[in-house]
């Protein structure tokens, strides 16, 4: 039978069913593969008891080493998700707000205690209380434990060394205001990160019309409002402006990579407001598929070793009694902190946050 | 088989992901915020969008402007290196435009001492408008390469050059102009992480501040949906040239293109061709290659350890990717070229017009369901996402495709009793290989560089080399970062290397379609 002839015959009377038949057991292939396949992928990706979730806004570069640590050393396997410059570090808070209904994160780790505090207003954190956390100063953790900071941060003036002598240097966040700092000077998006922080602590501090008053004389003086801290760093780093105000990590950084900068502590006179601390801060998240092992891992974070390692990596300054720090890195007790308290500072940050829009877009 | 080839892709698109966006769109209307619909709009707002739209209007003019003169010059004359100016002058399409904007930046300060000026709506045009034209490039490249020679010809015999192209070939590549103006417009005002990093307030910022400062996600959603509408508008208003325009098409069936000498302006034409290239490339590349080696150590060994887990992972994702997107664009394009069925086509078109942001969001709120953890806890959640950002695109190539095959072979083969199944795998599908090819390497290589929804949906645990060269870049010094950023347009370039040898030897073998 030629092609042809056995083609129209397939097309009528009994060929026409068998083909409707082959159809159909082809179709139920498919099918039955599709479903095939997800079987082996929805028992294959069942949550493993021996696994975590972080979710960390803390520079990869100096959290993943920890956490690669807690692997090796517990043989709990974690799964973390970090954040992008690009997007100001604000990628995993949005994942973790979308998540509220079936959580997927353990472990919220991030890099100032702000973040925490709205998610436990939003419902997604939970408290925790372990001896551990019990090593920590009162004043570096939230009242109900929904968080808990360690390793912390201060905001410090960074400045390139070629371009301002050290003697001439402001010392007060309020010397920004000065005419002969005029347009040499840069802050981070006061929308974004740990900017958003200080000037919260600041209003909280100065009180609202102070507070308007400072931010927008340092506009009148030309203040250069950079993307990020990592933004402010560079542009001091490459000498487009002589000073700017970033986090301590950065200035670190920034001395290991060049050796025309340096960075100083601003309120630091008897009578000075202090400068900004902001300790990193852990959330255990409600409702977790793991959360034992999310406390193991904050147990884990919250030790010596621990600050030891990150002041270490990144000049962190530790917040437990007797972690051994390096020389170079200036410890607590010798920075006089600015007083606040941080859930009025996060409280504060809502009410502020259209004003600082207004401010940074005008 | 004609059930499931009829049925399943479409449920598969439906049920993957537009649902997920049409949930997000009920539970928005429905919400206690969505109540108030669009009442943040006010003149601000409007003034706002005006001054996007405006912003993204003149990237889109510039960008189609570069990009049609290189196409005449690099599709009509005949001149050495003219290959290679052609696939260099594509890599920009593939850079991250972050990146770019921070390596224009940093050459800005390098060259002239000063970057002030970068930071405004200047900056953005300028940055976006090298990102951008290669695309307007490729599409006017392909339609000039479709005219038929004996049209110019017959020109050429009565009127000069220059009124011969004014007055037939400007007009036969009118439609590619307007695609290429329509879908620059459409990326440059999607896109945030420029006008962001340059401090320019635009509205794509707006949403982007409302999901990351401001945590409102109605309010964010509420102006995405504004977004997407006048998006949806302006793409709908040029239906005409989209469904019928040869979009991206390959090996042009049937016609001859005419050739040209460049004559005694050889030395312009290169030397226009070089000054692009320095700006839209090599800048940018050479201020890379300058930080990479300006620091105290050397890191691109250590640059390449970090990255080396993340290539392997993320080349594995883009090439599934790049398989069911190229699968479901050639369904998509089957059923609206041949049967008639545009709904699949406009679902597609939809969902590439959606920023990331509201994207991923839709699918976390899908898909984050115990039931569905084989999805969204696995790397199937990012090939959705893919499909969702780049479908459209290898839809549009696919169907240009199919365009250029007669119907007359199909219905031949038909009246001679042959099923359809067998007319579509042994007619059509080899006529459409190069297509297919084309739809597959740019589905892959825009996969491998994917960012915007991967940040928002990737797997804990999952190693990608994108997200691993932005979540590195936060303090990492600057030569690493430098040399992360280098090694994955090294990575990328040598894939379309690769794919553009293998794409050759291909074509000759299918050169008889």
């Amino acid at each position: 039978m030629s092609k042809h002839k056995k083609y129209t015959k397939q097309k009528s009377g009994f060929g026409c069913h068998l083909l409707s038949l082959k159809s159909f057991i082809q179709t139920s292939k498919i099918i039955k593969v599709i479903i095939g396949v997800a079987f082996i992928i929805a028992t294959g990706c069942m949550s493993n008891p021996n696994e975590v979730t972080v979710y960390c806004t803390v520079d990869q570069v100096f959290s993943e080493p920890i956490l690669k640590d807690f692997e090796r050393e517990t043989g709990i396997k974690v799964n973390a998700v970090y954040d992008t410059e690009e997007t100001k570090s604000t990628g995993v808070m949005n994942r973790l707000i979308a998540e509220k209904n079936n959580p997927r994160c353990d472990l919220f780790w991030s890099g100032d205690p702000l973040r925490n505090g709205i998610l436990q207003t939003n419902g997604i954190s939970e408290p925790y209380q372990s001896e551990q956390t019990l090593l920590i100063p009162d004043n570096f953790k939230e009242k109900n434990n929904h968080w808990i900071g360690f390793s912390a941060r201060a905001r410090v003036l960074i400045y390139n060394t070629t371009l301002i002598a050290s003697d001439s240097l402001p010392g007060s966040v309020f010397d920004l205001t000065d005419s002969r700092f005029r347009g040499r000077f840069t802050i981070a998006n006061p929308l974004f990160g740990t900017t958003t922080f200080h000037m919260a602590a600041l209003f909280v501090t100065l009180g609202d019309e102070k507070a308007k008053q400072w931010m927008n004389d340092i506009k009148t003086n030309g203040v250069v409002v950079a993307t990020s801290n990592g933004d402010v760093k560079k542009r001091v780093m490459n000498g487009e402006l002589a000073f700017g105000l970033t986090d301590t990590d950065d200035a670190f950084e920034a001395k290991k990579e060049s050796n025309e900068v340096d960075y100083i502590f601003l309120d630091q006179q008897g009578n000075g407001i202090g400068t900004l601390i902001m300790p990193n801060a852990l959330s255990l998240i409600k409702d977790s598929p793991q959360s034992e092992n999310g406390k193991r891992l904050i147990n884990y974070l919250l030790t010596r070793e621990t600050e030891a390692k990150l002041a270490e990596s990144c000049a962190q300054m530790p917040l437990i009694k007797g972690t051994e720090v390096p020389d170079n890195l200036s410890s607590l007790d010798n920075i006089k902190p600015m007083r606040i308290d941080f859930k009025e500072t996060s409280d504060k940050l809502e009410t502020i946050q259209p004003w600082l829009k207004t401010w940074a877009e005008e | 088989m004609k059930f499931g080839f009829k049925y399943i892709p479409f449920l598969l698109l439906v049920l993957l992901l537009v649902l997920p966006l049409a949930l997000l769109f009920v539970q928005w209307l429905t919400g206690k915020e969505g109540m108030q619909l669009f009442s943040f709009i006010d003149r601000a707002y409007l003034l706002l969008m005006g001054k996007s739209l405006l912003i993204s209007g003149i990237v889109a003019l510039l960008a189609t402007i570069t990009g049609t003169v290189c196409a005449f010059l690099l599709y009509k004359f005949q001149f050495s290196f003219n290959k290679f100016y052609r696939v260099a002058l594509l890599l920009p399409l593939f850079i991250s435009p972050y990146i770019f904007a921070v390596a224009w930046k940093d050459g800005f300060f390098w060259l002239l001492g000063n970057s002030a000026t970068i930071y405004s709506e200047a900056g953005v045009i300028m940055v976006h408008t090298f990102v951008f034209f290669p695309l307007a490039m490729l599409i006017t490249g392909t339609t000039l390469s479709q005219i038929h020679s004996g049209y110019e010809e017959a020109g050429l015999m009565t009127v000069s050059f220059r009124r011969m192209m004014m007055k037939i070939v400007l007009p036969l590549i009118r439609p590619a102009l307007t695609i290429s103006f329509l879908l620059i417009l459409l990326f440059s005002l999607s896109d945030f992480s420029i006008p962001a990093f340059f401090g320019v307030r635009t509205f794509t910022t707006e949403i982007f501040t409302q999901f990351s400062a401001f945590y409102n996600f109605p309010l964010a959603i509420g102006q995405s949906v504004l977004l997407l509408l006048v998006c949806l508008l302006l793409m709908l208003s040029e239906a005409r040239y989209l469904s019928d325009a040869p979009f991206l098409s390959v090996s042009a069936k049937g016609s001859f293109s005419k050739k040209y000498q460049t004559g005694n302006r050889k030395v312009l034409v290169h030397g226009f061709i070089w000054i692009l290239l320095a700006s839209a490339l090599l800048i940018p590349v050479l201020m890379l290659t300058v930080q990479s080696f300006t620091g105290r150590t050397l890191f691109f060994a250590e640059a390449w350890e970090l990255i080396r887990p993340a290539a392997f992972q993320s080349v594995k994702l883009a090439f599934a990717g790049a398989c069911i997107i190229t699968f479901i664009g050639l369904w998509t394009a089957f059923v609206k070229e041949r049967k008639n069925q545009k709904l699949p086509d406009l679902l597609l078109l939809l969902t590439f017009i959606v920023p990331s942001t509201v994207l991923g969001i839709a699918l976390i709120r899908y898909y984050n369901h115990p039931a569905l953890n084989f999805i969204y806890g696995t790397s199937l959640i990012l090939l959705i996402a893919y499909l969702g950002k780049f479908g459209f695109i290898a839809s549009r190539i696919i169907g240009n495709g199919i365009k250029q095959i007669p119907v007359s072979f199909e219905e031949a083969a038909s009246v001679a009793g042959i099923p359809s199944k067998k007319v579509f795998l042994k007619i059509s599908l080899p006529l459409l290989v190069p297509s297919l090819f084309t739809a597959f390497v740019l589905s892959f290589i825009l996969c491998l560089g994917e960012l915007g929804a991967t940040m928002m949906v990737y797997p804990p645990g999952t190693e990608l080399m994108t997200v691993k060269t932005f979540t590195i870049s936060a303090n990492a010094p600057e030569a690493l970062t430098s040399s992360m950023t280098l090694i994955n347009l090294g990575v990328t370039v040598f894939f379309i290397l690769l794919l553009f040898v293998f794409g050759k030897w291909m074509f000759k073998k299918f050169q008889y379609v």
